[in-house]
C-alpha cells in the first residue's frame, strides 16, 4: 500500500474509534438506557471476562463447529453436483429452471421441516446449515462449469486428454473463480443458519448466548456476543479474500 | 427433441408425482412428509380460512417496511459516499466493521427493546438490507459517466438540483437492481426472524403447523413462501426490464 | 473457374503412401453443405498450404483433418487408418491462441500439459519445457502467465504446446492472422525452422497469399459455396526461403498473380 492510502486507512481508523467514543459518550449520558446500550466499556469488559471464565469461547467453538461442518459437506456435494449438472447440457436443461425457481426460496423456511425430521437437535442444525450453504456453491459450479471456454475442449480432444482429466486439469481449474464466490456466500449463509438454530435449538452457541443474554436483560454480555459473531463474519470473509487472492493469481497478472 | 420449455417442467413434475404414489403406496404416516394431494388440499384450506392470506400480509408488511427504512438509509448514505469521496474513504474502516455483522444476531437487541411484533422485525430487515443498497448506489453513484458531472457543473446546477436531476437519474437503473436484490434479502430476513422468534407471518405460520405435527400445512406454506418469493423476484425483474431495457440487466448475476 | 470438376491431386512421386489423405470428403451441417468431394493426399513432411475467400471451408478442411468434424460422407485417413477421433501425434495451433492457452497456468504450466498427458515422467519434464520454450524463442519466460505475454508469445507458446506432443503432423490455423505484421514474418521463419528441423507434415490455412506461396511446398485454394478444390499450384522456390530474396524472385511474383486472379476470380 503506498504512501497516501496508508494514510488514508489511518485517518478512516480515528474516524471509526470517533463513533465508539461517541458510543461511549451516549452510554455514560444514559440517553438510552443501559439495561439496552451498555458502554462499549461494559461490553469490552464482558468480552475479556467471558474469555477468562471460558464460557464465551467455548459457545464461539460451539457456533464455529456447527458453521464448519454444515459448510464443508455442502462444499463438497455442491461442488460434485455442481460439476456433473454445469458440465452436462442434457442435465442443465432439466435442472437448470428448478434451481432458478427454488433460488429466491428464503432457506430458513426448511427448518420447521428439519425440525420434523430430526428434532431440536444438533443434527437438525448441521442439516439445516449444509441444505442453505449448498445453494451458492451449487448455482455458482454450475455456472463456472457451464462457462468453459469450448476451445479448450478442443485442445483437449486433440491431446486425447482423458475425462478425469479434463474435469480436474481444465473445467475445475476455469470455473474456480464462481466456485469461490459462491463458497463466499455459503459461509454468510452458514452463518446466518448457525444462530438461527442455536437460538431455536438451544444448541451450544453464540446465538443461545445472545438469546440467554436478552432475556435476562445482561445487555454488556449481549453486546459481546454480537461483536464476537461480527467478527467471525469479519474473519471468515477476509480468510476467503486472501484464498481468493493466492488461487486467482493469473486473473489480476496482465491485461 | 423435447422443446426447452417442457423439459424445465419435467423434474419436478415427475418428482410430485413419484412423491404421491410412493406416499400413498407405504401409507405414509410421517410427521415431516405428506403426499402432494394432501399438501394441495391444505393450502387450499388454508386459503378458505384466510389464515395464509393474513399471514402473507404481516409478512411483505414488514418486509416492504424494513426494506424502505433500510433502502432510505442505504440510498442516501451509499449516494453521499458515492460523491464525497473523502467522506467514503473516512467511513471506510466503520462500514467494514459493522457489515459482517449478520443481520440475525441483532435479533435479541431489537427483542429486548421493542419487543415481539412488527417493530423489530422491520427493523432487523431494515438492517440487512441497508448494505446491499449503501454498496450497490455508491458504485452506481461513482460509475456515473463523469461527463454528465461536467455538464452539470457548466450548467451550474445547484447541488440538491444536480443531485435529483442528474445523479438520481444516471444511477437510477442500478439502484433499481439494487432495490430488487435486496427486496429478496428482504423476504428471506423477515420470514427467517418469524421462524426463529416473532409469531406473526408465515414464518410462524409454518413453525405452528410444524409443531402441531401437521405436516401437510407445513408443506404446503413451505410451498407458499417459495412462491411468493419467486413470484417478487420475478414481477421485479419484469417491471426493471419495463421501465429500464435489458440494457440495465447488464452485469446482472441473477 | 466457376464449374470445374473435382480435381484428384497427386503429389509427384506416386510412390510414397500420402500421410493424411481425404477421399471424396463432404461434410453437410445444419442443411448446408461446407466443404463437397475433397480429395487430397499430403506427403509426409510436406508444407501444404490452403487458401481461399472467406467462407470457402478452409478452416472447416483443417478441423475435418484434425478428426473434430466427422465427414457426412468419404473417409480421413491418417497413415492408412481412418480417423474416429483426434491422434495426440496430430497438433492443431489454433488462431484463437488466448482462448487456446490455459490462463491459469504460467507458460511452462501450458506446455507442462502436453507432456502430462502423453505421460513423459515429471522428472523429465523441466528440462524438455525449457528445451521447447527456448526452440519458440521463449527462454526465460516459464513463469509468466499468458496474460502478461504479447500476442506473438502467446502464439509462441501455442506453438511450443504443439511441438511437445512430438506431432507427425502439425495443423495450423490462420495463426498469425490476428498478429502484426513484423510479428508475422518473424513467426513465419521460425516455424519453417522448426518444421525443418523436426521434419512433420504441416498444413497451413490462411487467407494472406504471400504467406502461403513463403511457406509452402504447395498451395491449394478452395472455391467457396460449397467448399472444393479450385487449384492447385506447386511451389519450386528454393529453401531455406529468405523474406527479402524470395519474396523478390520472379517465380514468387508469378505464383502470386495466379493465386491473385484465382481469388478475384472466385468472389465473382
Amino acid at each position: 500500500m503506498n504512501r497516501s492510502a496508508l494514510y488514508w486507512r489511518a485517518a478512516s481508523f480515528i474516524v471509526a474509534a470517533g463513533f465508539v467514543g461517541l458510543w461511549q459518550v451516549v452510554a455514560n449520558l444514559r440517553l438510552v438506557s443501559p439495561v439496552f446500550l451498555p458502554g462499549p466499556d461494559r461490553a469490552w469488559a464482558s468480552l475479556v471476562r467471558g474469555f477468562t471464565s471460558g464460557d464465551l469461547l467455548s459457545k464461539l467453538l460451539g457456533t464455529l463447529e456447527h458453521m464448519a461442518y454444515g459448510w464443508f459437506a455442502a462444499s463438497v456435494a455442491g461442488i460434485a453436483l455442481g460439476a456433473m449438472i454445469g458440465s452436462s447440457r442434457m442435465l442443465r436443461s432439466y435442472v437448470a429452471p428448478s434451481l432458478e425457481f427454488l433460488r429466491p426460496l428464503p432457506v430458513s423456511a426448511i427448518i420447521p421441516v428439519a425440525i420434523a425430521m430430526l428434532g431440536l437437535t444438533q443434527s437438525m442444525a448441521i442439516f439445516v446449515i449444509a441444505f442453505g450453504a449448498i445453494w451458492p456453491m451449487l448455482l455458482a459450479t454450475i455456472h463456472g462449469f457451464a462457462a468453459v471456454e469450448p476451445r479448450l475442449y478442443e485442445v483437449a480432444r486433440s491431446l486425447h486428454m482423458s475425462r478425469l482429466a479434463v474435469i480436474f486439469k481444465i473445467a475445475l481449474p476455469s470455473a474456480s473463480p464462481d466456485i469461490l464466490s459462491g463458497m463466499r456466500l455459503s459461509l454468510t449463509v452458514a452463518l446466518i443458519l448457525a444462530v438461527v438454530c442455536e437460538i431455536l435449538a438451544g444448541l451450544d452457541g453464540l446465538g443461545h448466548w445472545v438469546l440467554l443474554s436478552a432475556r435476562s436483560f445482561r445487555s454488556a454480555d449481549l453486546f459481546a456476543g454480537v461483536i464476537l459473531l461480527g467478527i467471525i463474519g469479519y474473519l471468515t470473509a477476509l480468510a476467503m479474500s486472501v484464498v481468493e487472492k493466492r488461487l486467482l493469481k493469473w486473473r489480476s497478472s496482465g491485461h | 427433441m423435447i422443446p426447452e420449455r417442457i423439459k424445465a417442467f419435467l423434474l419436478p413434475i415427475g418428482a410430485l408425482v413419484a412423491l404421491e404414489l410412493w406416499a400413498r403406496a407405504v401409507h405414509l404416516q410421517s410427521d415431516s412428509l405428506a403426499p402432494p394431494s394432501a399438501i394441495a388440499a391444505a393450502l387450499v384450506e388454508a386459503f378458505k380460512d384466510g389464515s395464509i392470506l393474513v399471514a402473507t400480509r404481516d409478512t411483505l408488511t414488514s418486509a416492504f417496511a424494513g426494506l424502505l427504512v433500510g433502502g432510505a438509509v442505504g440510498l442516501a448514505f451509499g449516494i453521499a459516499l458515492g460523491i464525497f469521496h473523502i467522506f467514503d474513504r473516512l467511513m471506510e474502516v466503520t462500514i467494514e466493521a459493522i457489515r459482517p455483522i449478520p443481520s440475525i444476531a441483532l435479533l435479541p437487541i431489537a427483542l429486548i427493546a421493542l419487543g415481539f411484533g412488527y417493530r423489530m422485525e422491520i427493523l432487523i430487515v431494515a438492517f440487512a438490507c441497508v448494505w446491499p443498497i449503501l454498496i450497490l448506489s455508491r458504485a452506481a453513484v461513482s460509475a456515473i459517466e463523469p461527463r454528465l458531472i461536467e455538464v452539470s457543473r457548466a450548467l451550474r446546477l445547484s447541488p440538491p438540483d444536480r443531485v435529483r436531476k442528474i445523479i438520481i437519474p444516471a444511477a437510477l437503473p442500478r439502484i433499481f437492481l439494487a432495490f430488487r436484490l435486496a427486496a429478496g434479502i428482504a423476504l428471506i430476513v423477515a420470514v427467517t426472524v418469524e421462524i426463529a422468534i416473532n409469531p406473526i407471518g408465515l414464518g410462524a405460520a409454518i413453525m405452528t403447523a410444524q409443531q402441531a405435527l401437521r405436516p401437510d400445512l407445513m408443506l404446503a406454506y413451505l410451498l407458499w413462501i417459495g412462491l411468493v418469493g419467486y413470484l417478487l423476484n420475478t414481477g421485479l425483474v419484469i417491471a426493471q426490464r419495463h421501465l429500464f431495457g435489458r440494457a440495465a440487466l447488464v452485469g446482472d448475476a441473477a | 473457374m466457376g464449374s470445374s470438376p473435382a480435381l484428384r491431386l497427386q503429389p509427384s512421386s506416386c510412390i510414397e503412401r500420402p500421410q493424411i489423405a481425404f477421399t471424396d470428403v463432404s461434410l453437410t451441417l445444419g442443411g448446408k453443405t461446407i466443404v463437397e468431394n475433397i480429395n487430397l493426399d499430403v506427403k509426409p513432411g510436406e508444407f501444404l498450404c490452403i487458401i481461399g475467400a472467406s467462407g470457402c471451408g478452409k478452416t472447416t478442411a483443417l478441423r475435418l483433418a484434425a478428426a473434430l468434424y466427422q465427414p457426412t460422407s468419404g473417409t480421413v485417413t491418417f497413415d492408412g487408418e481412418a480417423m474416429q477421433v483426434p491422434r495426440r501425434d496430430i497438433a492443431i495451433v489454433f488462431q484463437d491462441y488466448g482462448k487456446a492457452l490455459l490462463p491459469w497456468r504460467t507458460a511452462a504450466g501450458n506446455v507442462s500439459l502436453a507432456l502430462e498427458t502423453i505421460g513423459v515422467a515429471s522428472s523429465q519434464r523441466a528440462s524438455r519445457i525449457e528445451e521447447l520454450l527456448k526452440k519458440v524463442g521463449l527462454p526465460g519466460h516459464a513463469g509468466k502467465y499468458p496474460a502478461e505475454m504479447s500476442g506473438g508469445m502467446q502464439q509462441r507458446l501455442q506453438i511450443a504446446r504443439c511441438l511437445a506432443q512430438e506431432p507427425k503432423a502439425l495443423l495450423m490455423d490462420e495463426p498469425f492472422g490476428a498478429l502484426d505484421a513484423m510479428t508475422r514474418q518473424g513467426l513465419q521463419d521460425e516455424v519453417l525452422s522448426l518444421v525443418a528441423a523436426s521434419g512433420a507434415t504441416v498444413i497451413f490455412v490462411t487467407h494472406d497469399l504471400e504467406e502461403a506461396i513463403y511457406l509452402g511446398d504447395r498451395v491449394i485454394g478452395l472455391l467457396p459455396h460449397p467448399g472444393r478444390i479450385g487449384i492447385e499450384l506447386k511451389i519450386d522456390l528454393p529453401r531455406p526461403r529468405d523474406q527479402l530474396t524470395t519474396r523478390e524472385n520472379p517465380e514468387f511474383l508469378r505464383l502470386r498473380r495466379e493465386l491473385f486472379d484465382f481469388i478475384k476470380a472466385s468472389e465473382a
